[in-house]
C-alpha cells in the first residue's frame, strides 16, 4: 500500500500547477508547495476536503472504492446516505431513489435514515444515564473525530461512544441478510454512497473498532448519472412508491442541526464547517461549554449535503431536504422499546474508546522543543508578515516553523532574497 | 530571555474587550501543543488560562498575561489595575460571584472561575491591594510532578 493509504485525499502531480489556493485553505496546514507542485504531509491531514473543494484544477483527487472492487462480492449492498435524497430534484422520493440507485448494479438498498432515528433515541438514552461531563460531541463526522483526536486530544472522551448510522446500518444488513439468504457474511459487500472522501479513512481506518463494518464508499457524484437516468426512464413506473417506510427525523440528519434536531429534550447546539468547528471546539477546551449538553459538529458547510462530492448545489440539497421533512414529518418510524433493548445490550456501543493522537510537537525532548519554538520566534521578525504563501509555505508562521525545523529555509522568503548576500 | 530553554512571552489584556476575550488563553495553549506537551495538561492550563484572562475582561480596564515555560513547569502570572477583591476568602467560594446582570446574561458570573482556576493548578496564589488590582499566578508542572 502507498504511504497515503491512510488517507482519502491525493494530489495529481500532472494536473497540480504549484498555485497556493489549497495551501491556504488548509486549517491544519498540512500542505506546503515544493518544486511547483503541491504536497501533502499527511501525518498533519484531517482528510476535511477543504482542498478538494478549492482546487481550481481538480487536481486533488478523492481515495474511493472503485466499481471492479464490488466484483469480489457476490451479493452487494448499498447503503445510501441520506443527503442522496436531495440530489436529484425537488419531486423524486426518497424510495424512488433507493430504487434507482438498487438497479445499477446492487443486490439490496438500506434506508440510512431509519438507522439515524434509532441513533438518536439511542443517543438521548445515553445523556439520560450519563450527566457528565458536558458538552457530548457526537461522533457521526469521521473528520470531526480526527480533527479532535489530532488538535483537541484532551476532548476524546467528550465523544459520545456510540457508532454512528452508517456502521450501525451495515452491522445490522450483514446479519439479516447473510441469515435471510445463506450466505457467508463476508461474500456481503456493504458499499456506502457517500458524500465525502473521509468515510473511506474511517472505513480503512476506524478508530472504534478493529474492523469497519462497511466495505467501501462510492462518490455520489460517481453514480449520479447512471441513477439520474434510471430515475427519468422509469418515472411513470410503480417504482415510485415502493411502500417502503421513510424516516424524516432520519432524513433531517443530512443536514446541519439535523442529529441535535433529533434531540429533543436536551441543549444542543450545531456547528458546521471546518473553522466554525474549531473555533468551537476551543470553547469546549477552555471549558466554556458545560451548559451545553450536546453538540453537533460537522466538517462540511451545512453539513454532509455540503460534502465536497455531492453534485446539487447545497442550497437547493437544503431546501430538498426541507420539503421531503415536511412531508414525512416527524412522525417516529422506529420501536422505541426496540432501541432500549439494543442499546442495554450495548449494540450501538464503540468497541473502544477514541484515542487522542496528537500531533506531535516540535521535538520529543522539552528542552529541545523550546529551543525551537525560541528559534522561531526569532525567524519570525525576519519575515514580512504578508502571508502570501509564495515560499511554499501557507503563512510567515509556518515558514518560521519550517525553518526552525530546517524543513526550509530564509531564502525560500521572496522578500528575503537581498539581505542573505551579506 | 533567561535562556534558550525557556520561554517567555506577555500579552495585554483588555478590559470589557468581550471580542477578542480568550485569544491570549488560545496562544498560549496552541504553544503548548506545538512544544508536545501531554493534553490532559494543556487542557489543565487552558481552563485556568481562560479563566484568568476572562477575570481582567470582565472586571479591570487592563491587564497582562505572562505566560512562561520551562522543561519542568508552566508558569502563567495575570496581572491586573482593577479595583482589586476585597475579601478573597469568599471570591475563592464556588458559586460567589459580583457579576454584573449583563455578563450572567452572556453566560458569564457563575462563581466558579477562581475555584477552577486553583482546581487545575498546582500552585494557585492569589494577592489583591484594593483600588489597585489583583495578581494571580499560577503554576503547572510538567515531568508527572503533578498526579
Amino acid at each position: 500500500m502507498s504511504k497515503h493509504s491512510h488517507h482519502s485525499i491525493k494530489i495529481n502531480l500532472r494536473k497540480c500547477i504549484g498555485c497556493v489556493r489549497c495551501m491556504k485553505d488548509c486549517p491544519t496546514k498540512a500542505i506546503r508547495v515544493r518544486k511547483n507542485k503541491a504536497r501533502i504531509t499527511y501525518e498533519r491531514c484531517v482528510d476535511c476536503g477543504e482542498c478538494l473543494r478549492v482546487c481550481p484544477h481538480n487536481a486533488v483527487e478523492p481515495i474511493v472504492t472503485q466499481s471492479a472492487d464490488l466484483k469480489k462480492y457476490a451479493f452487494k449492498v448499498a447503503l445510501p446516505s441520506p443527503v442522496c435524497y436531495s440530489q436529484f430534484g425537488a419531486h423524486i422520493t426518497p424510495a424512488a431513489i433507493l430504487s434507482a440507485i438498487s438497479s445499477i448494479g446492487f443486490d439490496h438498498v438500506y434506508d440510512e435514515a431509519l438507522m439515524c432515528e434509532m441513533i438518536s433515541a439511542s443517543i438521548e438514552q445515553y445523556l439520560d444515564e450519563h450527566k457528565s461531563p458536558r458538552p457530548i460531541i457526537s461522533s457521526i463526522c469521521p473528520v470531526v473525530v480526527r480533527l479532535i483526536q489530532r488538535l483537541f486530544p484532551s476532548l476524546c472522551r467528550l465523544i459520545i461512544p456510540i457508532e454512528p448510522p452508517r456502521e450501525m446500518a451495515a452491522k445490522n444488513l450483514r446479519k439479516e441478510i447473510a441469515e435471510k439468504h445463506k450466505i457467508p457474511a463476508d461474500s456481503i459487500g456493504i458499499i456506502h454512497i457517500t458524500p465525502c472522501a473521509a468515510k473511506m479513512v474511517s472505513i480503512n481506518y476506524p478508530e472504534t473498532m478493529e474492523r469497519s463494518h462497511l466495505d467501501g464508499a462510492i462518490p455520489i457524484q460517481m453514480i449520479y448519472n447512471k441513477v439520474m437516468m434510471k430515475i427519468k426512464k422509469e418515472a411513470r413506473s410503480s417504482f415510485l412508491d415502493t411502500g417502503r417506510p421513510v424516516s424524516g427525523i432520519g432524513i433531517g440528519w443530512s443536514m446541519a442541526g439535523g442529529e441535535s434536531r433529533s434531540l429533543k429534550y436536551f441543549h444542543s447546539i450545531s456547528v458546521s464547517g471546518v473553522y466554525d468547528t474549531i473555533k468551537i471546539l476551543e470553547d469546549v477546551e477552555s471549558g466554556k461549554l458545560r451548559d451545553i449538553e450536546y453538540l453537533e459538529c460537522l466538517i462540511c458547510p451545512d453539513g454532509c449535503i455540503g460534502g465536497p462530492l455531492t453534485v446539487e448545489n447545497r442550497f437547493i440539497a437544503q431546501s430538498n431536504i426541507n420539503r421531503l421533512i415536511r412531508i414525512y414529518g416527524s412522525k417516529k418510524t422506529v420501536d422505541v422499546h426496540t432501541v432500549r433493548r439494543l442499546y442495554k445490550e450495548r449494540y450501538f456501543l464503540f468497541e473502544h474508546s477514541v484515542e487522542p493522537k496528537p500531533f506531535p510537537g516540535f521535538d520529543q525532548d522539552r528542552s529541545e522543543a523550546i529551543k525551537v519554538l525560541n528559534k522561531k520566534n526569532k525567524i519570525m521578525k525576519k519575515l514580512p508578515g504578508k502571508d502570501c504563501g509564495a515560499c511554499g509555505a501557507p503563512d510567515c508562521s509556518t515558514l518560521a516553523e519550517d525553518i526552525a525545523l530546517n524543513n526550509a529555509s530564509l531564502q525560500d522568503c521572496i522578500y528575503n532574497k537581498g539581505d542573505m548576500h551579506g | 530571555m533567561a535562556s534558550d530553554t525557556s520561554f517567555q512571552h506577555t500579552y495585554s489584556i483588555k478590559g470589557g474587550d468581550f471580542i477578542n476575550a480568550g485569544e491570549s488563553s488560545c496562544e498560549v495553549r496552541n504553544t503548548l501543543k506545538n512544544l508536545g506537551i501531554e493534553p490532559n495538561i494543556v487542557r489543565r492550563v487552558a481552563i485556568a488560562s481562560y479563566e484568568a484572562e476572562m477575570n481582567v475582561v470582565m472586571y479591570a480596564n487592563e491587564g497582562t498575561m505572562r505566560f512562561m515555560v520551562t522543561p519542568r513547569e508552566i508558569r502563567i502570572i495575570v496581572r491586573d489595575s482593577g479595583q482589586g477583591i476585597p475579601n478573597i476568602k469568599r471570591a475563592m467560594q464556588p458559586g460567589f460571584s459580583t457579576a454584573t446582570k449583563e455578563m450572567r446574561e452572556m453566560g458569564f458570573g457563575a462563581g466558579m472561575g477562581l475555584p477552577n482556576i486553583k482546581k487545575n493548578a498546582d500552585v494557585f496564589t492569589i494577592s489583591s491591594t484594593k483600588g489597585k488590582g489583583t495578581v494571580l499566578e499560577i503554576t503547572i508542572f510538567l515531568n508527572n510532578h503533578h498526579e
